[in-house]
Order: structure tokens, then C-alpha cells, then sequence
């Protein structure tokens, strides 16, 4: 396999096939990625705040859904999604889209992950501060907004950032019920040709160019979070200036 | 003060595996040269005659007194892995067998016996790559011979032809080759079924259009017509009996005949030319016919 990999028609073949094979794919996979990441985030926000709440019944919902997604594989997952899901609507072969497919599949996946980070940043947080700030007359949201939140997002971006990451990666799982994303047609022109060192070293490199910039942006994200705030450096300029 | 030693500690024993890992390398590479050794010694006697002059790549083989074949696990009649056994039974396999018997000498039930054919299970997807990289000598897995499979592998002439077949559901409709217009067909990856699906539409001026999708495997293509997420799948009629059910039916139609070949590296020229010189022997003087009508084929 690692034969053939600088050898120059082989590459040309590559270079031929790429806007037929590997635009396409990378376009499904983009959209994939951002759509279920979305989602992801949205599930995960919303169970993340379920698990932290007071209300038992939203506790128990919550647990059942991180627990049962966890624990099992997502390849199974999206082979249920894939042949199960659609009998449920009717049995005379209703299709899901793959598109749509692929954004359930990691979506929810990862929306169990990232409610799990939320709700451990959320706990990460001393109860005191919530009753001095309550003390202060401080309401629950306003206590949210200043206190809590600020403070989380430094604790969970990190862990957060993995997950992003993860999710563009797990894409590839469509690959498995030919779901036309960029694993899909590298499989496809792979095997079809038989230059697997091309394909799959190309492959790799797109999957880069995607996680790459979203490491970088987690990263700012973090380190920005991590600023203090912007009031007291104003001051110490103005006195500066005041002192020359 | 505890933890620094505590981490020491857990260096050394890092430490220490990784070294008993690295003698121990050498070790097992040792023992399987030393069988093959004795392997060789004990073939020294049947191959020497048969090959006197035997190139540098079938040396190899002989040396290492075992011929490694990649061969399809899941094709009733051309190759099956007995789940009960673990042998692989079938056409495919006997063929191995045989070319197995020329290199080293031998018959093929003598090399079926000695155990001289060593199988690895391979799909249309891993055979590729398996070849290229050394880990199997010869690839006999109802591989299509195509022009540029040409340019990466080395063929021997066609052992067998067969055409490409249409599994549909029986409750589906579908009644003939024009109704698949508009419809879904699963192939499998790294087939020939696409083109050969279009080509034959065109020559007979229909205008059916479907669209593809490809699958790693052929259980996976089976599955998804079973659970209707495709309407169709179209392989080699030789890989489609197999999963004939009474839900299902092959469509009459048949297209796209192609050849199956045994596929070595394109760099091993003397091990395909014995493969070749096997091959066209066996064409000639028929036992490639009784090996077929032994297996059911055709």
C-alpha cells in the first residue's frame, strides 16, 4: 500500500476524480458536521440543564438517555437509525435521507457526551457561590448569567472542543450504510481503482482542513473565556497616561 | 515526597515491560523462521524436482513452505469458510489447492493434506491492498479482470466467467430490468457492476436510470435489501445465489459477463507465470471443467 504512494500517474488518477468524488463528499460531511454539531449542542444544553435541575422526573429522563447512548456503540446506533427506524413509519420502504441520517446519528450521540461535560461544569462550580450570590438578591437566571455560566464555559471548553472534534471524525460511520460523505467516496474511488495510499491519504488531509480550524477556534474560545475582564485595564491606562 | 516515588516506580515498571517487549521481539520472529526452516528442508525433497528453476518470488514461497491465498469466506460453491471447521471450502479454494500442488511439487490433494495453502478470508475492498502490501501471494476471490486492475495487478487468464444478477424483493413489483428506473441499486464496493449495468441499458435502448449506492460487503447489501432501504442488488450471479430467500428473486437479466482471474502482486512475475502456466493447463486438459461441474457451477 505504502508502494505506490509517490507514484505520480496514481496521483493525476486522484486529481481527476477529485471534483466527482472527494467535493462532493467533503461538502455531505461538512454539512453533516455542522448540523449535527448544532444539534448536538442543543441536546446537550438542554439534558446538561436537565440533570442539574431540581425537578427529579427531568433527572431520571435525562440519565436514561446519557446512560443508554453512552453505552452503546454508534455504529450499531446508526445501523438501527438506517434499517429499524424507518419501519416504524411504514413497512413498504420509507427512506431516511442520509443527510438527515447522519445529523440524527452523531447529533444525539454526542448530544449525550456534551450533556454530561455541561452538567459536570455546571457542578463544577462551589454551591456557595449560588448562596452568596442568592444572599445578594441575585435571581436564578441572573445568578446563571454572572456567576455560574461565565465561570463553566472556562471548565468545559476543553472537554467540549473533544467532542466537536470527535463528531466531525465519527461522520465516517455513514460510510457503512453508503452514506455519501467523504469516507463514502473514498472508499469508493479506493476501491475502485486500487490506489488505497492516495485515496486515504487524501481523505486524511480533508478531515484535517475541517478539525483543524475548529481545534484552533475552541482554543481562542478558551483562552478568551479565560480574560479577565476588559473595565479594569481601561483604568490602569487612564492612570498611566495620567501619570506621564 | 510519596507521589515522586510512586511515579519512579511506575517509570520503572514502564521501563521494564518495554524491554521485556523488546527481547521478546526477536524471539517470536526466531521461532517462525525455525518452522519454516524445517517446512523447507521437509518440501527440499517433493519441490526440488518439480521446480528446479524456480524464480526468485516462487523461491520465496517455497522457502517459506506455505502459499498464502486470499479467498472469499461468504460465497456458497466458489469459496465458503466452514463456521464448524474453519476450512474453506469451495471451487476457489480447490484451485488454490492445485496451483499450490505446481509450485511446490506436489498434487493437490497432497497439498490439501500437507495444509501448503495457508487462507486468509478477504472482500472485494481488502484483496487490493492485502496484495500489494505482501500479506497474500495470490488473490483467487471472484476477482474481475479489468484494464486497469491490469495496470496494478498481474491476471492469469479468465478461470471462470460469470454475469452480473438482479436480486429484487418479490413484494417490491419489480418484474424486469425496466423497472428499476428511478429506483435504488446496491453494489458492492470496487465492482464492476456499475459500468456494466449502464453499458447494457445502452446497448439495448432502454432508458432506465437508477442511482447506486455502494456497500462494504456483501452481508451489509443483503441486509439493506432485506430491511428495503434499496430496491435492488445487483453483484455476480455467483455471490447473489447465495442469498436467495423466499422473499427474493434474481431478475432474468444478465449482463456485463466477465472473467474472474488469480491476481498476484505486479512486481512477483515468476509466481504469476506459474500461475498462468497452471491456469492454462488446466483449461486445456478440462479439469477445470470437472472442478466447476464438481462444485455445481455453470
Amino acid at each position: 500500500m505504502i508502494k505506490g504512494l509517490f507514484d505520480g500517474k496514481r496521483w493525476s488518477a486522484l486529481f481527476a476524480a477529485f471534483p466527482e468524488y472527494y467535493i462532493p463528499g467533503f461538502l455531505m460531511t461538512l454539512k453533516i458536521s455542522l448540523v449535527g454539531l448544532a444539534v448536538a449542542l442543543v441536546l446537550g444544553v438542554v439534558f446538561g440543564m436537565f440533570s442539574s435541575s431540581k425537578w427529579k422526573l427531568l433527572k431520571i429522563i435525562s440519565r436514561i438517555y446519557v446512560e443508554f447512548i453512552q453505552n452503546t456503540p454508534l455504529a450499531l446506533q446508526v445501523m438501527c437509525y438506517y434499517s429499524v427506524l424507518p419501519m416504524l413509519f411504514s413497512s413498504s420502504g420509507f427512506r431516511i435521507p442520509k443527510f438527515v441520517l447522519g445529523v440524527i446519528g452523531v447529533g444525539v450521540y454526542h448530544g449525550a457526551y456534551i450533556s454530561e461535560v455541561i452538567r459536570t461544569g455546571i457542578e463544577a462550580i462551589p454551591k456557595g457561590q449560588s448562596e452568596a450570590a442568592a444572599s445578594q438578591g441575585f435571581s436564578y437566571l441572573e445568578t446563571m448569567y454572572h456567576i455560574i455560566l461565565p465561570q463553566t464555559i472556562k471548565i468545559i471548553m476543553p472537554p467540549l472542543a473533544n467532542q466537536a472534534l470527535n463528531l466531525v471524525k465519527n461522520t465516517s460511520i455513514l460510510a457503512m450504510v453508503a452514506g455519501m460523505d467523504l469516507m463514502y467516496f473514498t472508499d469508493s474511488w479506493g476501491a475502485d481503482r486500487g490506489y488505497f495510499a492516495q485515496a486515504y491519504f487524501t481523505s486524511a488531509v480533508m478531515y484535517f482542513i475541517i478539525c483543524f480550524p475548529l481545534a484552533r477556534l475552541a482554543r481562542y474560545l478558551e483562552i478568551r473565556s479565560m480574560r479577565l475582564p476588559v473595565a479594569k485595564k481601561l483604568d490602569i491606562q487612564a492612570d498611566e497616561e495620567a501619570a506621564c | 515526597m510519596m507521589k515522586k516515588m510512586l511515579s519512579l516506580a511506575l517509570t520503572f515498571a514502564m521501563a521494564a515491560t518495554l524491554t521485556a517487549c523488546g527481547s521478546k521481539a526477536p524471539e517470536t520472529t526466531a521461532a517462525p523462521a525455525d518452522t519454516k526452516a524445517a517446512g523447507s528442508s521437509a518440501e527440499a525433497t517433493t519441490g526440488a524436482g518439480a521446480a528446479g528453476t524456480a524464480a526468485k518470488d516462487v523461491q520465496k514461497i517455497i522457502d517459506r513452505g506455505v502459499l498464502k491465498v486470499g479467498c472469499k469466506s461468504d460465497i456458497p460453491k466458489f469459496s465458503l469458510q466452514n463456521t464448524a471447521t474453519g476450512q474453506y471450502e469451495g471451487f476457489e479454494d480447490d484451485l488454490a489447492y492445485e496451483i499450490a500442488g505446481s509450485i511446490f511439487g506436489c498434487s493437490a490433494a497432497e497439498a490439501k493434506e500437507k495444509k501448503l495453502v495457508e487462507f486468509q478470508g478477504v472482500t472485494a475492498k481488502t484483496r487490493g491492498p492485502l496484495l500489494e502490501n505482501g500479506e497474500i501471494d495470490l488473490v483467487i476471490a471472484t476477482f474481475t479482470i479489468t484494464p486497469e486492475r491490469k495496470e496494478t495487478y498481474n491476471f492469469s487468464t479468465p478461470y471462470y466467467t460469470d454475469a452480473v444478477g438482479l436480486l429484487v424483493n418479490k413484494d417490491s413489483g419489480i418484474k424486469s430490468i425496466q423497472d428499476l428506473d428511478g429506483k435504488i441499486i446496491g453494489v458492492a464496493q470496487s465492482s464492476t457492476t456499475k459500468d456494466g449495468f449502464k453499458k447494457y441499458v445502452d446497448e439495448k435502448g432502454l432508458k432506465v436510470n437508477p442511482q447506486f449506492q455502494e456497500f462494504d460487503g456483501y452481508p451489509a447489501l443483503a441486509q439493506a435489501l432485506a430491511t428495503k432501504q434499496i430496491d435492488c442488488f445487483s453483484v455476480d450471479r455467483a455471490i447473489l445465489a447465495g442469498y436467495v430467500n423466499d422473499g427474493n428473486l434474481i431478475l432474468e437479466d444478465r449482463f456485463a459477463e466477465q472473467d474472474y482471474g488469480v491476481a498476484a502482486a505486479k512486481g512477483n512475475t515468476g509466481l504469476a507465470e506459474t500461475v498462468e502456466k497452471k491456469v492454462t493447463s488446466m483449461l486445456s486438459d478440462g479439469s477445470m471443467k470437472k472442478l466447476q461441474d464438481q462444485w455445481g457451477l455453470q
